[in-house]
This record gives C-alpha cells, structure tokens and sequence, in this order.
C-alpha cells in the first residue's frame, strides 16, 4: 500500500472536494496569491476565502505567511504528490490483478491442451 | 470523475472470465493474490448483497480486501464495493464490464470513488499539475508549455 497513513490523506480529499478550493489551487499554482486575490474570481468574502485557505492549509496543501496585513498563500506540493500516488497505487493494483488472471488463464488452457493432446493418440 | 479505469484484453470467454471472480478456487488463486503473499482465507457469497473476505499474508501481516456485491449479471457486468479496512475505513466501487470479441472478450474494470469527487482531471492531468507545482516549489520558473 502507499506509505502514507489514510488520516492526512481523507484531509487531502476533502479538501479537493470542493470545486471552490480546487480553483484556488489552480490559481497558487501559477504563483503567490493573497487571500483578497484568490476571493476575487468567486465573488466572495474575505472570510469566505479564508475559511477555504483554512482547509487547504489544514491538509497540508497551502502554506499561508502574514505580511503587514497581507496573507500570502503559497502551494506545497506533497500532498498532492501523496494523492496522485494514491491514485496510480489502483491503477498499478487492477492492472497487476488482471495479468495474474490472464497469467493463470491461459496455464489452464496449456494444462487443458496438453492433458487432450495426452489422450489423442488413444482414441 | 473520480475514477480508475483500467482494461485488459483476455483471449478466454466472457463466462470463464466473469466465474474467475466469483469461484473461490479460481479467485483465491489470483484476486489479491500478491506473489509474494499467500491467500489464507477466501470466503464469497456469490450474490447480491453478499459478501466477499480475501485475506492474503504478506511479510506476516494479514491484509484483507472485502465487500459486498451490488449487480452480478453473468458474463457481462459485476459490480462491488471495496475497502481495504486496514488502510482506509472508506468503501469504494468497483465496475467489471466484460464485452465478448472476436478472439475472447474484452473487461473495462472502473474503480470509483478513489479520490473523493477529485481528479476530472484523471492520472494524467494529476501529472501535469504536479509538474508545474514542482517546478513552482523547486523555486525554477515554469515552462513555457
């Protein structure tokens, strides 16, 4: 399994279940943004945002500095990188599950071809 | 969508694929079954609303994978939840969709549910994000495309 534990990874998924805070992500993503900038495409309340950041920051996934008056967010990475592992963690799962199955399949059928090719000649 | 898609061609029936999954002889020998690991236990209660246990040993520890069916409409769909309460006290969904071809059949397995609502962007547009939050981070400026 991944080597992290399912408790910071349900924070991670919670807080990019929210189309709201996944566009704040987009947007850290291109660089720095203060609370006012990333409120201001949805419209919304300083407090709004902040309480957004406040889940974001929760996860691990937005780091947030104070300067003067300004809230400058910036993104880390690691949960994300912890998240998309989880996600090619089932992918790799399912993929190895089905080549076992194939694998054993086709043994059966070698097994099964050989045993009726044994018992031609007799008949 | 927040989904796991992944699809194998087998040159075997769709009935001797669909029964695979559902025949604990044959199920125990390769659904989680590590090859590192041994499957101790396999229990399946081949219908709706019954359960599956396999439990496979790895490094000593005992790892379990179980659910419930939800459809079992035999060759051509299977459907089940899926936890591993070990790591996660989450249940997922699993879809097995198995289409008959010329030389065997074809098997669409869907796991959603993974990342909770995330990830319209699937696997690959993960990969891209986390290029860019990379480079953001290494301090570096991002590519231009």
């Amino acid at each position: 399994m991944v080597e992290h534990s399912a408790q910071p990874l349900d924070a991670v998924f919670r807080a990019l279940a929210d189309p709201t805070r996944r566009a704040m992500l987009r947007s850290l993503a291109a660089g720095e943004r203060n609370i006012g900038e990333l409120a201001a495409p949805f419209s919304m309340s300083f407090a709004a945002a902040s309480k957004h950041v406040k889940v974001l920051e929760g996860a691990g996934l937005v780091r947030r500095r104070v300067q003067g008056r300004r809230h400058v967010c910036r993104i880390r990475p690691a949960p994300l990188a912890a998240a998309n592992k989880w996600l090619s963690f089932y992918q790799r799962l399912w993929t190895e599950n089905l080549d076992r199955l194939d694998a054993l399949l086709q043994a059966e059928d070698r097994a099964a071809s050989k045993q009726s090719k044994r018992k031609e000649p007799k008949r | 969508m927040n989904t796991v898609t992944v699809t194998h061609h087998f040159t075997a029936s769709p009935e001797r694929v669909f029964d695979a999954w559902l025949d604990p002889q044959t199920a125990g020998k390769w659904l989680f079954a590590t090859p590192t690991g041994q499957m101790v236990r396999v229990e399946i209660d081949a219908r709706v609303g019954g359960l599956f246990v396999l439990v496979d040993r790895r490094n000593g520890e005992e790892v379990e994978h179980t659910g419930e069916y939800l459809v079992i409409d035999r060759p051509r769909r299977l459907v089940f939840t899926f936890g591993v309460p070990k790591y996660s006290p989450l249940f997922t969904e699993v879809t097995i969709d198995i289409a008959p071809s010329a030389s065997g059949c074809d098997l669409t397995l869907t796991h959603t549910g993974v990342l909770n609502e995330y990830a319209e962007s699937t696997v690959k547009g993960w990969n891209g994000i986390l290029d860019r939050l990379d480079h953001q981070i290494a301090g570096s400026s991002l590519p231009n495309k």
